[in-house]
């Protein structure tokens, strides 16, 4: 293929460098330097897309992140796939596979094709709403064929081969935009000495200047762009960021860049590279420098491919050396279209006619098409264009002098290209991502950055300035204003000399008429990506839509990928219009996070696979993986669930683990219970007052359990306490709130009762725990010690400072088995000396490790509760029967106690904590069963409670519970029921929780 | 110290705090946080120049101490047992030769010292602090990293909102903030060399969140 519309010279890019991409299946050459839009143009592909809604052929119209239609899929490979991609902005890379993502079967051939000629007025706004609603069943088979029609890019349906991250930055100026504006104002700041980071979304710095032909200081404007970066790339603390989008614009001055540091190369990231990386930048001042995009006219059949913005013309020409098409007409409101007729004939083809909505309008480029003696035709537009997949022709007739009304006769020219201006519309969108609203500026003819509480300046095209020399010194003026704020002495800096032009006053027009109403002309295009139209719009507002924001909701209108970047301003135009208002009156839709489309990678970074989220472990953890141990996810922990041997299911693991740890000796890694170490004179006071429990009496040597209840007296924690000093406690709370419980110390220290001498620290992390616990525990433990570890001398809620396999040890004689159990506490570099020794001695005495899931089973057994699990913030102590666990004698109060004594709490029939027993020992009730008292009454059924805790136990033979019942503790052996899913019932008898060795006989031993 | 499990009454309302030795004979030997991934190895198979180095500073002891800073006698124990003063400037460190202190919260600091003097230091500070105060040995809780070379700010920009650019963050700085998803203590102790105090649950995540970001620099262990 050739490349028909490349000019032999001219334009960045390198004819030296051929590169070959694919497009829709077939392949093409371009050059380096080129995007794929304007390899895409050089080729003379005129048809990229169909359109959402009615399929119509779609050609290229713009050159930057303002493009509706070049939006296609990529991706060589399933793994590589990225829809949404503007081709306009995707640098072209040797290899690079695209393809259309509208239109089914292919952009050439579309079935939805015909609905969009013949029933084109069939498809109002809101057409899909209220066509395919009913029956309501069918929606989604509706939507799943509408979607593969209009045609939206798709996932990958592979791993993501590619690293994305995310980096912190600091700058005391952040500059969005590298145009003439942005590098004035980088320069400056640079020079002043501060930190700067300075961004563009293209791949090279320069803005405009990369996309005209004018001159600084005499010379092309690249060549002072090309000086400006080289200095600025001199600084230590200046930050140059190409091909990166300012995305976001958050409060405080907190920006989100997207940089994309590898797609412009290849398919996939060169090796041990980041494919693109998010920088989250805390900015003293922000200058926007972030420009204008180009508005086109709306005139009927305006989406015809080869209808395009002026400025894209001029940019395909200059800066790709192509030139897309042969036969130009430009229509303008204002004298920059005239640029691109200038720089038509400058590459050598043929300008048709400039159509001037104006009358008689003189400024300098006027003048100059004028004396280059191109057709200019004054006080006239195009009001429609011939063709469907490329223009071949355009109607051009008078206007009356508002641009209201067509007036005279038509004349038709012949052309394959038609480039409009409707004027600039200033890039506001991150000013408005901060909620400040933009204001309507008359002779800008568009929105401005309106009133902002950030540290944020403006220059440039944003303030409608689109003149470089007044660009320049916006730049400047900005980089002083920016250096003074944050402390920085004026720096020194010569602009270039930039010739200023005469510019002659734009007109206010937007919407070009046609001879019919515009219900009935040809379909006048305002939104090209979401497919709505002028008449689309009016008819919202005759359908009573008057708020902007509701016109764009009922039309779509801006919720495509480009968030109506040419569309918005012609929408509210014709808006106004309908209404009778002006656009100020009609009001603005504003712009959200992200500018553009940004990957779910750059998003996501490096927080994924193994990184998803942090995996906590124990001392120990590695023995427990070797062992084949399946893990139990608690808080951020991973805790051995069960020890699986070959062949068993997890039921068998149970049942023999929890045998081995009632008649032999099981042990448990119980490092990850949370551990607070509590010092101080009134240390023993605050205990006190945080448990619901009394603390005044628990002498050194001595460990005590405790409920910890909230304001509302609801449990909310529990664990043992040991006294190690007079001054001095250890507490352990429940694995996963253990966070929790030190910020409520915390709290309740500082804010409450902060004349208790009393410290928290925690050592969770510091404290390795290996918990023996059965009839042979104690066995195991003298083959380790040389202490007395007798019942004598060690007895049941005592801690003993000894000294376990050579390691010093704290040693808790407690129990959550209701065996005979010490929880062996050691330094936790030590902790797996200790765990392999302990391992290596109990062989003999039947050692089992045990996991999570047996210790549930263990303590269900006994009747222990578990905090979060047995409890949910609606249970008090005396709920669980665990009234026995609260004091009401303490000199001070403790918290929850007014909380559980108020008089819903203290009421009768609340759900209260039993066990139950099933008819049948075989069932296992659900947990989160529902029970009720008669399963065959009328519906619906009155809930009396639910089952909070139920496992099969292989100790006793038959299934356990622990669940709530309204009243229970005084229906000890009365009948409940708990009807399933699957319409079976489950008869239960109340019974006390407590199934095994109810006399806590066996951990006195 | 009396035999904590058989004290009388008096030795037993004498008894303020626990202290104990925690470290046993040299016959046994420890395992920091990151014994499991073998650092001593991979620095002997490992390439020796790249943009991030890391080694672990393990075993040390770890003291943190919370007491007043008002109260000037505190001050002068802490000088008379570490030969330095506290740093009472938020955000600072001090040190004398093995002995570095970290200023961690207004009431707290946090002491390093060679594991095995830990239980001597514990000792003269309960000898020698007066009133009100807190000492807890955390050392089996956390370990230290130690990363240095030319990308080293790049590394942790990726992890952490902290601005680390000399003029804000300068040698002998500290700072306890995010790294990653998990948390860490970061001193500066030179131009490109940090010091981070983590936690020894994730120090695995952190482990090989550092060697996932740190591809793009190259990776030098150091045992």
């Amino acid at each position: 293929m050739t490349q028909q519309n490349r000019l032999t010279s001219g334009g960045r890019i390198d004819r030296s460098t051929p590169l070959t991409f694919t497009y829709n299946g077939k392949q093409y050459k371009g050059f380096k330097g080129d995007t794929l839009a304007s390899a895409m143009l050089a080729n003379g592909i005129d048809v990229v897309a169909r359109s959402f809604k009615y399929s119509r052929p779609r050609g290229i119209v713009a050159c930057g992140a303002e493009e509706p239609n070049a939006v296609l899929q990529l991706g060589a490979t399933e793994a590589t796939q990225v829809p949404n991609v503007r081709a306009t902005q995707q640098e072209l890379f040797d290899g690079l596979v695209s393809a259309s993502t509208n239109g089914w079967p292919s952009v050439d051939t579309d079935v939805m094709g015909m609905i969009g000629k013949m029933g084109g007025n069939m498809m109002p706004p809101g057409f899909y709403y209220k066509t395919f609603m009913f029956p309501e069943s069918l929606w989604d088979t509706y939507e799943s064929m509408i979607r593969k029609a209009a045609g939206i890019g798709r996932a990958p349906k592979e791993k993501d081969p590619d690293t994305y991250d995310a980096i912190n930055q600091h700058c005391d100026v952040m500059i969005v935009g590298a145009g003439p504006a942005g590098l004035a104002a980088a320069l400056t700041a640079a020079r002043g000495g501060a930190r700067v980071i300075i961004a563009d979304e293209q791949n090279e710095f320069g803005g405009s200047l990369l996309n005209s032909t004018e001159q600084l200081d005499g010379k092309p404007a690249t060549e002072w762009v090309r000086a400006v970066v080289e200095e600025l790339s001199t600084y230590d603390d200046v930050l140059l960021l190409p091909r990166s989008t300012v995305n976001g614009y958050h409060d405080h001055n907190f920006l989100t860049i997207h940089e994309r540091r590898t797609d412009h190369l290849a398919d996939i990231a060169p090796v041990n590279t980041v494919r693109q990386r998010m920088h989250r930048v805390r900015a003293k001042w922000v200058v926007l420098a972030t420009g204008a995009h180009e508005r086109p006219l709306v005139y009927a059949n305006n989406d015809v491919p080869g209808c395009m913005i002026t400025g894209a013309v001029s940019a395909y020409i200059n800066r790709y050396g192509v030139v897309p098409g042969n036969e130009l007409v430009v229509m303008t409101t204002n004298d920059y279209g005239y640029q691109a007729a200038l720089d038509w004939a400058d590459a050598g083809r043929k300008v048709v006619a400039i159509v001037d909505t104006r009358e008689a309008a003189v400024g300098d480029r006027t003048e100059a098409a004028r004396q280059r003696g191109l057709n200019i035709i004054s006080g006239s537009a195009v009001i429609e264009v011939q063709g469907t997949k490329r223009v071949t022709g355009v109607s051009v007739a008078g206007l009356s002098a508002s641009g209201a009304k067509v007036i005279g006769s038509v004349t038709k020219l012949k052309a394959d290209t038609v480039a409009t201006s409707g004027g600039w519309s200033p890039v506001i969108h991150l000013s408005c991502h901060t909620g400040s609203r933009p204001v309507w500026s008359d002779s800008v003819v568009g929105f401005l950055p309106g009133p902002t509480v950030q540290k944020q300046l403006t220059a440039g095209g944003i303030n409608g300035q689109y003149e470089t020399a007044v660009a320049l010194q916006e730049g400047l003026d900005a980089g002083q204003k920016a250096l003074a704020e944050v402390g920085l002495a004026v720096a020194d800096v010569v602009l270039p000399e930039a010739k200023t032009l005469k510019v002659a006053a734009p007109m206010s027009l937007f919407h070009i008429p046609h001879l019919k109403p515009t219900s009935q002309a040809p379909k006048q295009f305002v939104d090209y990506q979401t497919d709505v139209t002028a008449a689309g719009i009016e008819i919202a507002c005759r359908e009573g839509f008057e708020a902007i924001e509701h016109v764009k909701r009922y039309t779509a209108m801006g919720f495509g990928t480009d968030q109506g970047k040419l569309g918005n301003i012609n929408g509210m135009a014709v808006a106004a219009k309908a209404l009778n208002k002006t656009i100020p009156e009609t009001g603005t839709t504003v712009f959200r996070p992200n500018y553009t489309p940004i990957a779910f990678g750059a998003i996501i970074g490096r927080n994924a696979g193994a990184l998803f989220e942090p995996e906590r472990y124990t001392a120990m953890h590695k023995w427990h993986v070797e062992q084949g141990a399946m893990f139990e996810d608690v808080g951020q922990w991973k805790r051995p669930w069960y020890y699986p041997q070959k062949g068993e299911s997890m039921q068998q693991s149970l049942n023999r683990e929890c045998m081995a740890v009632r008649n032999a000796v099981g042990i448990l890694d119980a490092s990850t219970l949370g551990k607070i170490d509590v010092q101080g004179k009134d240390a023993r006071e605050f205990l006190g007052r945080v448990y619901s429990n009394a603390w005044a009496k628990l002498a050194i040597g001595k460990c005590r359990y405790g409920l910890m209840c909230g304001e509302d007296g609801m449990v909310f924690d529990d664990g043992v306490t040991a006294c190690l000093g007079e001054n001095h406690f250890v507490m352990t709370t429940t694995t996963g709130g253990a966070a929790h419980v030190y910020e409520w110390l915390e709290i309740y220290h500082q804010t409450e009762w902060p004349e208790l001498e009393v410290y928290f620290n925690t050592v969770t992390d510091h404290w390795s725990t290996a918990t023996i616990t059965g009839p042979n525990s104690r066995k195991l433990l003298e083959e380790l010690t040389d202490f007395d570890v007798s019942n004598d001398n060690f007895r049941y809620m005592d801690w003993k400072q000894i000294t376990v396999a050579g390691v010093p040890a704290r040693v808790f004689r407690i129990s959550f088995t209701g065996e005979l159990s010490f929880e062996i506490n050691v330094q936790a570099n030590y902790g797996m000396a200790v765990w392999e020794k302990l391992i290596e001695a109990g062989a003999k005495y039947g050692l089992t490790p045990y996991g999570t899931e047996t210790m549930h089973v263990l303590r269900a057994e006994k009747g222990f509760i578990i905090a979060g699990q047995d409890t949910d913030g609606s249970v008090h102590p005396y709920d669980l029967g665990m009234g026995w666990c609260v004091s009401n004698q303490k000199p001070f109060s403790y918290i929850g106690k007014r909380g559980m004594n108020r008089s819903d709490c203290t009421r009768a029939n609340r759900k209260q904590l039993v066990g139950l027993k099933t008819k049948d020992p075989k069932q296992v009730i659900p947990e989160g069963s529902a029970a009720v008292l008669d399963p065959n009454g009328p519906k619906p059924l009155e809930i009396q409670g639910h089952i909070s805790s139920s496992y099969w136990s292989e100790t006793l033979g038959h299934s356990i519970a622990m669940g709530f019942i309204k009243g229970g503790l005084d229906k000890m052996g009365e009948t409940v029921y708990y009807p399933l899913g699957d319409g079976t019932v489950i008869e239960a008898e109340i019974c006390s929780p407590i199934f095994f060795d109810p006399k806590g006989e066996r951990q006195n031993v | 110290m009396s035999d904590l499990n058989n004290m009388t009454a008096a030795e037993s309302a004498a008894t303020k705090a626990a202290v104990m030795n925690q470290v046993p004979g040299p016959e046994i030997e420890g395992q920091s946080p990151l014994h499991h991934a073998d650092l001593a190895s991979l620095a002997k198979q490992g390439p020796k120049t790249s943009g991030v180095h890391l080694r672990e500073l393990k075993l040390l002891g770890h003291l943190t101490l919370r007491c007043n800073p008002a109260n000037a006698d505190q001050l002068a124990a802490v000088e008379r047992v570490l030969g330095v003063a506290l740093p009472l400037q938020p955000l600072t460190s001090s040190e004398n030769g093995n002995y570095s202190i970290r200023w961690m919260s207004p009431d707290e600091w946090l002491i390093l010292v060679p594991g095995l003097e830990t239980f001597d230091i514990e000792t003269k500070f309960r000898d020698e602090m007066p009133g009100h105060y807190s000492l807890v040995n955390s050392s089996g809780g956390s370990t230290v990293l130690e990363l240095s070379g030319e990308n080293v700010v790049e590394l942790l920009k990726k992890a952490t909102p902290i601005d680390l650019h000399a003029k804000s963050f300068p040698v002998g700085k500290v700072v306890s903030t995010l790294l990653a998803k998990s948390t860490a203590t970061i001193r500066r102790t030179g131009d490109q060399r940090f010091e981070l105090v983590i936690r020894r649950s994730f120090s695995d995540y952190i482990w090989l969140w550092i060697q996932d970001a740190s591809l793009e620099f190259g990776l030098v262990v150091e045992a």
